[in-house]
């Protein structure tokens, strides 16, 4: 992908162009066909990903192969966070609902350019920060609809 | 209105058919003894004779004069009781009450409307309206959730919206079912779906206290002012006429002064999610 | 305004052909109290005058307990009620801006208040807990009354204030006019000496609006220890003469019966899916303060609170409200 590509993305608005060159050379565009796994709860996770078109479930699994679908990805958000911070290991597995394309980005490549460019750093870690806010306080609200609350 | 001298007075409707929605959700085709005209988003007050009355926001188009839908869901007594109505029996309508949508202030603009559980039933007479005026209308977009795939009401409501041109509707559960591949979550991660024009926009905000709250945080968040989310409170509307007292929330009637409000005449008040 | 004079001899007898189109009530003393009777000439000498002040407040004569208001009724026979207090006529300001609000006027009260003509009685004297002065509302009416009493030994003073005061007062025979104002002068007097009473009695209690003010700030601790005597019992919402929350019950063929109701019982605010607003006590208790002192005041015009005192009085829990407001000074 080229740096202009990554500007049309909302999630990357805030880079500059030169933070944009480092991120694009550590990602590469992948591709997933409906019901693909992308990885399995308890997986070791290598890449950071942004969903760039399609729609992608997310849930956990319980013994027998079941699989209980708590969640849904939607375009130009951001998954994969545990592959930032050790143990690096999934919470959740993600499947592709529809055919999808995502963004994915060597975490720990990105890592060593976060050590090294604080603001680089500050940007990366905000974003994340922010999709895990919104997950939490979505999750949270989806627990008390189950508890009738 | 019902009763021109009398305002305690109903004004009698024949029950003509229960549709059922959901195990707890029923919705009532009523037929008024007379002509009966509503705002959209205003309430009634149903009542079962000798039992006792509930308020409902009607859920069929204002533009039609000569039957009334009331969607109701089984929670207490009264709707209990109103759940084991057969067709042929008379129920009273008092009302209409209180301030609906005001939808001649949403020409122009772009309409967002995220819903949840039972708040479907005021936004489909507001699609209604909104349909019946699309022509100065910008977008209309509905997203809404519900628990469970099978709690969703109005079921043939999705499909027939995104046939209509402007109009985009979305639906998400909170539990996923067997046979269910839409998107699972609440109904605030809907939002991220959708592309709107915020300074042109107005959002309109139904369903239960939570979702309410979140939705609205969510709201401001992408942008909206206060001014431009329009949200309907609950409260134990009794008389309907202002005057009982049941649903004072602060200073306001919400019987009179509402049920809809803008989220800018109502957040001083500490006591709005309750 | 101005004054005529009857003797009181010729005041029972006028009352007794009244009588003949009007259902009469006039305060007498009781064992316990004063309060409301309907007028008898043979009792006539156990009314009392310019004596604060009946235990019925005046809005029971508009707003019953119960009433059905769906069924036709034959219309009201009018009323001449003597010897309401001005807390209570001003009171009524309130109640007219609810009942007869443009939108949805009730007939019932709307008929009540157009057949009824009030004569108040001026206060010589105050009880324990009078302060309607605080809120600026005087002891006497010059306003919203129709006619204002004020008797020295056989001799009765009214005050004419309305038009329909004076098509009544007209029907008082022999009556004499009062030209000097030195006969009234006595009445001058007792209003001077009940408004300096009043205002020594209740030094330093915050004004009605100030008295908003410090309700809204004021933190939870205050509402917890004055509700922990509280057990409910509505006494202060039934006293008082501007609260008037009412429920409406269904009767068989879509019948309604109207009937009052009050904030302080649990389960007020309870909605369909179980959530109670109101469920804890000392939330319960503040909001009637919150609801009299800080919402009303935005939405109307009227007081919500006249100062009369009796909730102080009815109290089972001997709560006092007054002493609450001068603790968050």
């Amino acid at each position: 992908m080229e740096v202009t590509d990554f500007k049309q993305i909302k999630f990357f608005e805030k880079y500059t162009g030169e933070q944009l060159q480092k991120i694009a050379s550590v990602s590469s565009v992948k591709e997933f066909k409906v019901k693909e796994i992308i990885f399995e709860q308890y997986d070791e996770l290598t890449e950071i990903y942004v969903l760039l078109q399609g729609s992608l479930s997310l849930g956990i699994s319980l013994p027998k192969d079941k699989r209980i679908h708590l969640g849904t990805i939607e375009e130009g958000q951001l998954f994969s966070w545990s592959a930032i911070f050790p143990p690096y290991i999934s919470t959740a597995w993600v499947m592709a609902v529809t055919p999808a394309k995502v963004i994915a980005i060597d975490a720990r490549k990105l890592n060593a350019e976060i050590e090294q460019d604080c603001d680089f750093g500050f940007k990366t870690m905000s974003k994340i920060a922010q999709t895990i806010s919104h997950r939490l306080s979505d999750t949270r609200f989806q627990l008390m609809n189950q508890l009738n609350v | 209105m019902a009763d021109t001298t009398n305002i305690y007075k109903p004004l009698k409707a024949r029950l003509e058919e229960v549709i059922e929605e959901s195990p707890l959700i029923k919705t009532f085709v009523l037929i008024p003894e007379r002509e009966f005209v509503f705002g959209t988003g205003q309430f009634i007050e149903l009542s079962v004779d000798g039992v006792g009355e509930a308020p409902f926001t009607p859920s069929s188009s204002p533009h039609v004069h000569d039957r009334l839908e009331v969607t109701v869901m089984k929670t207490g007594y009264v709707t209990n009781i109103m759940h084991q109505l057969k067709p042929g029996v008379m129920m009273g309508i008092r009302g209409p009450y209180g301030r609906g949508y005001p939808v001649s202030n949403f020409e122009g603009r772009e309409v967002l409307i995220l819903g949840g559980g039972c708040g479907l039933a005021p936004i489909r007479s507001l699609l209604f309206a909104l349909e019946h005026m699309k022509d100065d209308l910008e977008k209309v977009i509905l997203c809404y959730g519900s628990k469970t795939p099978t709690d969703c009401i109005y079921k043939p409501l999705f499909s027939r919206l995104n046939s209509i041109d402007k109009f985009e509707a979305y639906r998400t559960v909170d539990m996923s079912e067997e046979g269910w591949d839409g998107p699972v979550g609440v109904a605030t991660t809907l939002l991220g779906r959708v592309k709107v024009k915020i300074e042109n926009s107005v959002a309109v905000v139904c369903g239960p206290p939570i979702m309410m709250k979140f939705g609205t945080i969510r709201l401001l968040e992408m942008g909206y002012r206060d001014d431009q989310i329009y949200l309907s409170m609950e409260k134990n509307m009794s008389c309907g006429l202002g005057k009982c007292g049941h649903c004072m929330m602060g200073e306001f009637f919400v019987c009179k002064d509402g049920p809809v409000f803008t989220y800018k005449e109502i957040k001083h008040n500490p006591e709005i999610w309750k | 305004m101005y004054y005529i004079n009857i003797r009181k001899e010729d005041w029972h007898s006028s009352l007794e052909r009244l009588l003949l189109s009007y259902d009469i009530f006039v305060p007498v003393k009781n064992e316990f109290s004063l309060d409301y009777e309907p007028f008898r000439l043979y009792e006539a000498e156990n009314i009392s005058y310019n004596t604060p002040k009946p235990s019925t407040p005046l809005k029971n004569f508009f707003l019953p307990v119960r009433e059905n208001v769906t069924s036709s009724r034959e219309s009201d026979k009018p009323r001449i009620i003597i010897g309401a207090p001005n807390c209570d006529i001003e009171a009524l300001r309130l109640l007219d801006e609810i009942y007869l609000d443009k939108t949805f006027t009730d007939p019932f009260y709307r008929n009540r208040r157009t057949s009824t003509v009030l004569i108040s009685s001026d206060c010589f004297s105050t009880n324990d807990h009078c302060h309607c002065l605080s809120y600026g509302v005087k002891p006497y009416s010059i306003e919203n009354a129709d006619l204002a009493i004020a008797v020295e030994n056989d001799d009765i003073f009214l005050r004419v204030i309305s038009e329909r005061g004076k098509e009544l007062a007209a029907q008082f025979t022999p009556q004499q006019p009062v030209e000097s104002s030195h006969r009234v002068s006595f009445i001058e007097q007792n209003h001077h000496s009940v408004e300096a009473s009043l205002a020594d009695k209740n030094k330093g209690l915050p004004d009605y609006q100030a008295t908003g003010q410090i309700v809204q700030k004021a933190g939870n601790d205050i509402w917890v220890k004055y509700a922990s005597k509280c057990v409910s019992c509505g006494a202060c919402t039934t006293i008082c003469p501007t609260c008037s929350c009412f429920l409406l019950i269904d009767k068989p063929d879509f019948e309604k019966v109207k009937q009052m109701d009050a904030c302080q019982y649990p389960g007020f605010e309870r909605v369909a899916g179980g959530e109670d607003a109101l469920f804890e006590l000392p939330h319960r208790f503040k909001n009637r303060y919150m609801c009299k002192y800080v919402w009303k005041p935005q939405k109307f015009t009227a007081t919500a609170c006249t100062g009369c005192g009796r909730c102080i009085e009815a109290c089972i829990g001997k709560i006092n409200k007054n002493e609450l407001f001068m603790e968050l000074t």
